[in-house]
């Protein structure tokens, strides 16, 4: 061997050992299944990338194709294509809002107007919203005349037969009617306990009287006195217990009454409508019989006040010439 | 088995059928004795009896679909209507009030004799005219002013071709018709084109006062595709108020105070002129009949729909990029003042730091000071 060829080696030998073990990725068994047709079929000399047959490719996808039309940033052209104009078709009516809720009923109505309907007293009941809540609704000048139009058309849809109301009616009904509806808030029925007594509470004048009522005999207890020691007046005694002397239950029922404030005939009177709502409790058919006898109306009379100028309530004192 | 229809389906000589095959015979020994079993009584009973079971040719609803709701009732009835409705002879070519203004005519569809069948023709008594009306007048008829149809055809084609090209042009049109009835085909036009209607009175002072009048009513800035660019709120509520470019009037005579108020802001109007109505009050009158609604409704479609098919070329021109209308002016981008509030904020900002770090320097100062003066150790910086 020639000097410079075991030089060569040594320095080949010198340096692989100083060369750390570099962790030489696995080539892709695909690449080296792959002919390379250019080092096949070429003719010329190899080109210096392709001796990398065996280097990774990593897979990638090419850029977006360029928007011609928008140009980020170019206020100008945004800007050249803005123009302003009114938000509703209703704008010239200076009561857009009305107006278009007035134009879209309209077409509802025109749209579900064959379907069968009830007469209007057998219609669901509604509160509609006053022209004041509209207006504040809408915070629009609306006219009274043309608000009533509208309810014309409201009631008018309202009257579709139920069971075949279309959903869009009912959501468009919604936005006219008030928040609380008549029927909302119903008061929890009353309940006959587990001794069989039911209670009812009365008032007249400034009495008032709470009644329990239970199956029984026909014994009444008011205050802890009997009818004919609390009530010295015959009226008074019938009366208390008209509710059921009127529905021919004198015998089946007992009631304990306590009454307190005003006279005694006011007291008189506050237990007819307390034994009377008792008496429901018990048997909630009654209702139309003790309407037709007067007990299920709490009178809603009392002593009116005395007034400036007056001598009473209604009094004047004598008119004098001068 | 019950059989509904029975003399529709065999006939009305089967139920003559039925009485013969049926003779009249007693069927229980009870009726024979008794205080009711004379010879008519039996028969007169029988007769009814056989009544009960003949069904009649125009049965009660409550005989046959006694058992059925109302819901089911009306399906079946639209069921029926659905196989049933198209028996009978077809009719082609005939007037169907609704289609003028679910489908109203175009311009090109207008015809002498669809004015004729509209009533457009029809004027107003001889002695209530107005003589500058007189060249759109063919003559007279049992005292009553004939208008000339060609001068209406030909009126309300340029009308169309005004009304197309200022909707194409981006222009604000108001189409107004405040007659009882006349409410329908204004907004039906309105809608077709995405105008602007007016069918209650027209407030004086819309226009001449329109801060007061219309200043509460809301605006909204759109781009080329008609389509609304949110956050111009504030810009909007400064700027002043919207007017119309092109007014379109069905009853003129009624809207004196709108047409005067147009005319003074140099907005041009187009009217349908009777002939008792002043044609000087409109830029483009259009001869016609303003008391037939059908007639109305007839020019209102057409000029509803010309000014669809110009939204519909703007629109078209919109998608391409082209403007086909003069865009607002002094309008700023809420982007830009988004980013000049911001560098304003960012400036605020600086400005508090350095302040913040000054204080925090001469505290820390103070401190040192303090510690110097307790301790007699440290040096005393330099301020």
């Amino acid at each position: 061997m020639t000097r410079g060829e075991l030089s060569r080696s040594l320095q080949r030998a010198i340096g692989t050992l100083g060369r750390p073990s570099c962790r030489r990725p696995i080539p892709h068994p695909a690449s080296r299944s792959k002919p390379s047709p250019s080092r096949c079929l070429s003719t010329t000399a190899a080109r210096p990338e392709e001796l990398q047959v065996n280097e990774v490719q990593e897979k990638f996808t090419a850029a977006a194709p360029i928007d011609f039309g928008r140009i980020p940033g170019n206020r100008r052209n945004v800007l050249a294509a803005l123009r302003v104009v009114p938000a509703s078709p209703s704008y010239f009516s200076a009561k857009p809002t009305f107006n278009d809720d007035y134009i879209s009923l309209c077409a509802l109505l025109r749209k579900v107007a064959t379907l069968p309907t009830v007469s209007p007293a057998e219609a669901p009941k509604v509160a509609w919203k006053t022209i004041e809540q509209y207006r504040i609704m809408t915070n629009e000048p609306v006219k009274n005349q043309r608000y009533h139009k509208m309810l014309h058309i409201l009631r008018r849809l309202n009257c579709v037969h139920p069971s075949l109301m279309p959903q869009e009616v009912l959501d468009a009904m919604q936005r006219y009617k008030k928040e609380t509806q008549p029927g909302d808030i119903k008061p929890a029925p009353g309940v006959v306990d587990e001794m069989g007594r039911a209670k009812g509470v009365g008032r007249r004048k400034t009495s008032s009287a709470v009644a329990w009522i239970v199956e029984g005999e026909g014994e009444v207890l008011v205050n802890g006195k009997s009818l004919t020691e609390f009530f010295g007046r015959v009226h008074d005694r019938e009366s208390a217990v008209w509710a059921l002397k009127a529905t021919q239950r004198l015998d089946k029922y007992n009631v304990w009454g306590r009454v307190s404030g005003g006279g005694v005939t006011g007291q008189a009177e506050a237990l007819t409508l307390a034994v009377a709502k008792a008496l429901m409790v018990h048997e909630p058919a009654l209702k139309p019989a003790l309407r037709r006898a007067g007990c299920i109306t709490r009178d809603p009379r009392k002593v009116e006040r005395k007034k400036a100028g007056h001598v009473k309530a209604r009094k004047m004192p004598t008119w004098v010439k001068r | 088995m019950i059989i509904r229809h029975f003399a529709a389906r065999n006939g009305p000589r089967a139920l003559a059928r039925t009485a013969y095959q049926q003779p009249l015979r007693r069927f229980f020994a009870s009726d024979v004795d008794g205080p009711n079993t004379s010879p008519e009584h039996n028969f007169e009973r029988q007769i009814n009896a056989q009544a009960e079971h003949i069904p009649s040719l125009n049965p009660t609803p409550d005989a046959e679909q006694s058992g059925l709701s109302v819901a089911e009732q009306y399906h079946l009835y639209k069921q029926q209507q659905q196989l049933n409705g198209r028996l009978g002879s077809e009719i082609t070519e005939h007037y169907q009030p609704h289609t003028l203004l679910s489908n109203p005519p175009s311009s090109a569809d207008v015809t002498l004799e669809l004015l004729l069948a509209s009533e457009a023709h029809q004027g107003h008594a001889t002695p209530l005219w107005n003589p500058a009306n007189a060249r759109y007048i063919h003559g007279i008829r049992q005292g009553t002013h004939i208008i000339s149809l060609e001068a209406t055809a030909a009126h309300l084609r340029r009308a169309a071709k005004v009304v197309q090209e200022v909707s194409r042009r981006g222009g604000i049109i108001l189409f107004v018709g405040t007659r009882e009835g006349q409410d329908h085909a204004v907004v039906r036009a309105a809608q077709l084109s995405k105008q602007y209607h007016l069918f209650e009175r027209w407030i004086p002072g819309s226009i001449t006062n329109g801060q007061q009048i219309l200043g509460r009513c809301r605006t909204k800035v759109v781009n080329e595709k008609d389509e609304e660019v949110t956050g111009f709120e504030d810009q909007l509520y400064d700027r002043p108020v919207l007017r119309p470019d092109l007014v379109v009037c069905m009853n003129p005579l009624e809207n004196y105070v709108l047409l005067h108020e147009c005319a003074l802001n140099n907005i041009p109007t187009i009217g349908v002129i009777d002939t008792n109505a002043d044609p000087t009050w409109v830029t483009y009158p259009i001869p016609a009949n303003d008391d037939s609604l059908r007639c109305i409704q007839v020019i209102a479609g057409v000029l509803g729909r010309a000014a669809e098919a110009g939204t519909k070329q703007r629109l078209e021109a919109g998608e391409k990029g082209e403007i086909t209308y003069k865009p607002a002016h002094n309008l700023t981008l809420p982007e830009a003042e988004e980013t000049a509030a911001a560098e304003k904020e960012k400036l605020g900002e600086e400005k508090e730091a350095v302040e913040l770090d000054n204080e925090l320097a001469a505290k820390l100062e103070d401190i040192a000071n303090h510690d110097g003066r307790r301790l007699g150790h440290r040096v005393k910086h330099s301020a």
